[in-house]
């Protein structure tokens, strides 16, 4: 074969297999993110004190809900998903803007039992080390009644420091609302699915510096029956774990 | 044509500069390739690393030398399918050094790995000393400091005194995890229902990497977070700012 057949040759299958590697990677880029991302409300500014060093920063705001089911991820504008049955926050892509405080107000409707360590059951890395639950401050729950948890992160190498966690207490009467025998005096219709009336509701607020991609994810064992309960909804995006993005 | 004189020439000379290569390698390029020494383990690591290379060093330049020479002056270049070479003769003396050197150089590996393998899992810890249970949970590590002057701290971030040894009670909640810290030499897996103690002494302040080495599942890859080693005064206001936790 001519040298010049070999170089065109060798050249082609570089490009097909570019060409092959891009299209695979940008499908797969889009599958792992299915949900429209929830972008976070600018509602003021505040005070942030760094290092001594007092600034005034945006103040963004987002609002999340975690249901028994998926059903309502679509009450944000996310889907459901392929298993409509699965545990899930309303959201699991959210966006904020970089050097803001956020603060997250959160309906949790689903009821849960005992963490498998206790440390989530503590609040961690919110602006005073507390959170809000019904209106009432707390730095820790009892570890035997959580529903979910929030725990976001950021990787060592890459934007600020982030770690904040905040356990979500199960919500009482969550177990009693069946569709099938329904009560309205204490479950009430959302959306496709059937929830108490009484979400506990928690509010708690971080500080986000640098632009960067930070993930999240539920520590209580909530994703079905298989690895310990951290299977199903647990190990699958847009269920128990999700994105931060700073931008 | 070659003679016995001419290869033996080009091999020794081959030799010689690939065991210098692999030498110059074993005594600056190991030590800048692998992670910066932190503690007394890690130092041990990369010694081990420059004396099993230092040590292969002239096994692979007698093999690389013969092949070369080989390539070089033995090519056949004729057409079609080579003839068959002469046949190999027994030489005692060949085969005696080469077994002696191969079992001088393969008894003291095995010595130096025993010794080492017998050190490592050695705690001198006293009574003075930080006992952490570290617990892997999919993708969170979380560090509680178990000794009674730390009762009740538990953190995400492993913070630690320089020149005090540690104990490292390690274990899992879910999955096997990989407790690495590169920079300290020390890596033991994190066993569901299962308690696996490691010691080490972080001897150089600063802040290093902690990461998993078992592909846990689906955020493997953030399930990673650092290990601060402060003077014993930082660590004490560090420690005195932490909250108890349940």
């Amino acid at each position: 074969m001519p040298r010049s057949r070999v170089v065109v040759a060798s050249l082609a299958s570089i490009v097909i297999g570019a060409v092959f590697l891009a299209i695979a990677g940008w499908g797969l880029a889009r599958a792992s993110s299915p949900d429209t991302p929830l972008v976070a409300t600018r509602i003021g500014t505040m005070t942030h004190i760094s290092d001594g060093v007092a600034s005034r920063v945006p103040h963004v705001a987002l609002k999340l809900s975690t249901y028994p089911d998926a059903l309502d991820n679509k009450e944000f504008g996310g889907s459901s998903g392929a298993h409509p049955d699965w545990v899930a926050y309303s959201n699991s892509n959210l966006v904020v803007p970089a050097h803001s405080v956020v603060t997250i107000t959160l309906s949790q409707y689903d009821s849960g039992e005992k963490l498998n360590n206790s440390y989530f059951g503590n609040v961690i890395g919110t602006l005073d080390g507390t959170a809000t639950l019904n209106g009432q401050s707390f730095t820790h729950v009892d570890p035997d009644h959580i529903g979910h948890t929030f725990t976001l992160r950021s990787l060592p190498s890459k934007g600020s420091q982030l770690f904040v966690s905040v356990p979500l207490p199960a919500a009482d009467g969550a177990d009693s609302c069946d569709p099938a025998s329904p009560d309205n005096t204490i479950c009430q219709t959302i959306g496709e699915g059937y929830y108490t009336k009484e979400p506990n509701v928690i509010t708690f607020s971080f500080y986000v510096g640098d632009k960067g991609l930070y993930q999240w994810n539920c520590e209580y064992p909530c994703g079905g029956s298989r690895i310990g309960q951290f299977g199903e909804a647990m190990s699958s995006f847009g269920y128990m774990s999700g994105t931060l993005t700073v931008k | 044509m070659t003679t016995r004189a001419h290869a033996s020439r080009w091999v020794i000379l081959l030799w010689a500069l690939i065991t210098l290569a692999g030498v110059l390698t074993g005594l600056y390029v190991i030590p800048w390739m692998m992670p910066r020494a932190a503690s007394h383990t890690q130092h041990v690591n990369i010694l081990t690393m420059q004396i099993f290379t230092i040590a292969a060093a002239p096994v692979m330049g007698l093999v690389y030398s013969v092949l070369a020479y080989a390539v070089k002056f033995w090519r056949f270049r004729g057409q079609g399918v080579p003839p068959d070479g002469p046949p190999l003769r027994n030489h005692p003396r060949t085969t005696g050094i080469w077994l002696v050197v191969s079992a001088t150089l393969t008894v003291f590996l095995l010595v130096w790995g025993l010794a080492l393998l017998a050190s490592d899992f050695t705690s001198h810890a006293t009574g003075e000393d930080i006992t952490v249970d570290v617990v892997g949970q999919q993708w969170v590590w979380n560090f509680d400091y178990t000794t009674i002057a730390h009762r009740g701290v538990k953190t995400p971030e492993l913070y630690l005194p320089v020149n005090k040894e540690v104990v490292f009670d390690v274990t899992s909640k879910d999955v096997v995890h990989g407790f690495w810290i590169p920079s300290m030499g020390i890596k033991v897996n994190a066993n569901p229902g299962a308690i696996t103690t490691v010691s080490v002494t972080p001897n150089r302040l600063g802040t290093y990497r902690i990461r998993c080495t078992e592909i846990c599942g689906l955020n493997h890859a953030y399930m990673v977070t650092r290990v601060h080693v402060l003077t014993q005064k930082a660590f004490d206001r560090w420690l005195a700012t932490q909250p108890t936790r349940i």
